[in-house]
């Protein structure tokens, strides 16, 4: 548990601080509406089709990217961060995956299939998912070239100047980082890319700083050097 | 879906770069709500309120378990349900996943709901949930911070939720909307039963043994606390229910409950 002195606040009346908190709430629906707004502004992106043929290794065996649609027409990908040497799957994204693991079942009700695609090998993934407890549908890219199209894996030696992340360049040298991927599959099993995020765009995928941006000490994360310094794969906290 | 506009990777990637500037502004705009959000005032907690946990009987002080920070969530789940709130189930089901992870962060999340404990317990179970959750039954926690309501105050048209007197839509006596209906159906209850309880969030802070109410939301205020509709707003349909909404048809179901396909 981290220790940061709360700031000492002004106490006030009941009526006080409703006056305060409705002049919130009044930016609250501004930004509510704002987001609304935005996700109208997204669906309007055009599609690119896909030409390319991937083969994932999956709980199926091999699986073409049309194959993890699983007859739905769309198909969101999170690219979970776990590379081939790896022992294990990235924190932060792991906190990502206790996020979603439980609300799948609600998306494909909703015409969304949803994948989780790494690069290390299957064995490892499915291992690594046993002991986390999680359900999700876990596909490796292995040596295909997909996490690298959509710009979360990058070749060795090659300068950060000259690689694709988030629409920009990547913050440091590393070999995988985290991002969402969105796909669309039409009658005629033409596939089209639609929609990718990296970076802070899939903040508010991550639902528990949300709930964190609610308490007085926020997302308290200031006082680490990288901000998710405190955050541990759930089976490793301290009791 | 109807056809859409398809392009090149140039054209898709220079439609995506003016969005990403777009999500780039309201990122910065979420950050500087939530930073309002912190300044907001206090309000000193004066009443003892005695709750039923799976510890035995707690106070609010208890349910922070050593936490400075306390979110708790205003699960609908009125003494009168057969079960807890379909649609608390699907926010539920996001939480219950990363609750360890703000646990560790000096937050502790609980649902409180006014159902007796031993239904609680039973329908957490039956969900297959980890997460704290008490009841207050019989004391005036849900009354105090306006997520449950008398049948007076239903009848009178007295109900402040949401900031609002009569503004929501589960404030409606005479016709309730479909949605609203079929939410209280499968809670095994009516439309007026069903909404004397309502959904919220609530945080509070406990510092040198005073515990302090900082902040509550309710209605689309919990929008954003909703996993499922952050990962649809993403997808190329959206959250795809207008139509559903339209007809009064309400897709979502607990997840024990979808027809397998």
């Amino acid at each position: 548990m981290t220790k940061t002195d709360l700031i000492k606040r002004k106490l006030v009346s009941p009526k006080e601080w409703l006056g305060a908190r409705k002049k919130l709430l009044v930016q609250e629906k501004e930004f509510t509406r704002l987001r609304d707004q935005l996700s109208r502004q997204r669906r309007e992106l055009p599609w690119v089709k896909v030409e390319r043929e991937y083969v994932f290794e999956g709980p199926n065996g091999k699986e073409a990217l049309g194959d993890l649609f699983e007859g739905r027409n769309q198909l969101v990908i999170y690219h979970f961060m776990y590379a081939p040497d790896w022992e294990e799957g990235c924190p932060s994204c792991s906190f990502w995956a206790d996020n979603f693991n439980g609300i799948i079942v609600h998306l494909n009700h909703r015409d969304v299939t949803f994948a989780a695609i790494s690069r290390a090998p299957l064995k490892k993934l499915n291992a690594f998912k046993k002991r986390m407890g999680w359900t999700f549908k876990w596909v490796s890219s292995g040596n295909n070239d997909f996490n690298y199209d959509y710009h979360v894996s990058f070749p060795a030696g090659v300068p950060k100047e000259e690689l694709e992340y988030n629409y920009g360049n990547p913050p440091f040298a590393t070999s995988d980082l985290p991002g969402v991927s969105v796909f669309y599959k039409d009658p005629e099993r033409n596939i089209f890319h639609t929609y990718s995020a990296y970076s802070r765009g899939i903040d508010v995928l991550n639902t528990a700083y949300n709930y964190l941006d609610l308490v007085p000490k926020g997302r308290d994360e200031d006082e680490f050097e990288f901000g998710m310094e405190w955050l541990r794969h759930h089976d490793r906290y301290e009791k | 879906m109807a056809t859409h506009n398809t392009g090149t990777r140039e054209e898709w990637l220079a439609a995506r770069l003016e969005l990403l500037e777009a999500e780039k502004e309201l990122t910065r705009r979420s950050d500087q709500v939530a930073q309002r959000r912190q300044k907001l005032p206090w309000v000193r907690i004066e009443k003892e309120y005695r709750f039923e946990t799976d510890e035995g009987s707690a106070t609010l002080a208890d349910l922070f378990r050593g936490r400075s920070q306390l979110l708790v969530y205003h699960y609908m789940f009125g003494p009168d349900y057969t079960a807890g709130c379909a649609t608390c189930s699907t926010i539920a089901d996001g939480f219950n996943g990363f609750v360890v992870h703000l646990a560790n962060h000096d937050v502790a999340l609980s649902a409180v709901s006014r159902a007796p404990f031993a239904k609680i317990q039973a329908y957490q179970r039956r969900m297959g949930w980890t997460f704290s959750w008490a009841s207050s039954f019989g004391n005036e926690f849900n009354f105090d911070f306006n997520v449950s309501f008398s049948e007076q105050q239903q009848r009178e048209g007295s109900i402040d939720y949401n900031y609002e007197r009569g503004g929501h839509a589960m404030d409606e006596t005479t016709q309730l909307p479909d949605i609203v209906v079929q939410n209280a159906a499968m809670c095994g209850t009516d439309g007026p039963t069903y909404t004397r309880d309502r959904p919220g969030m609530s945080a509070f802070v406990l510092e040198d043994g005073v515990i302090y109410h900082t902040y509550s939301t309710y209605a689309r205020g919990l929008d954003g606390l909703w996993g499922m509709y952050q990962w649809l707003d993403r997808a190329p349909k959206g959250r795809n229910e207008a139509e559903l909404y339209q007809t009064g048809g309400l897709w979502w179901r607990r997840h024990d409950e979808y027809a397998k396909r």
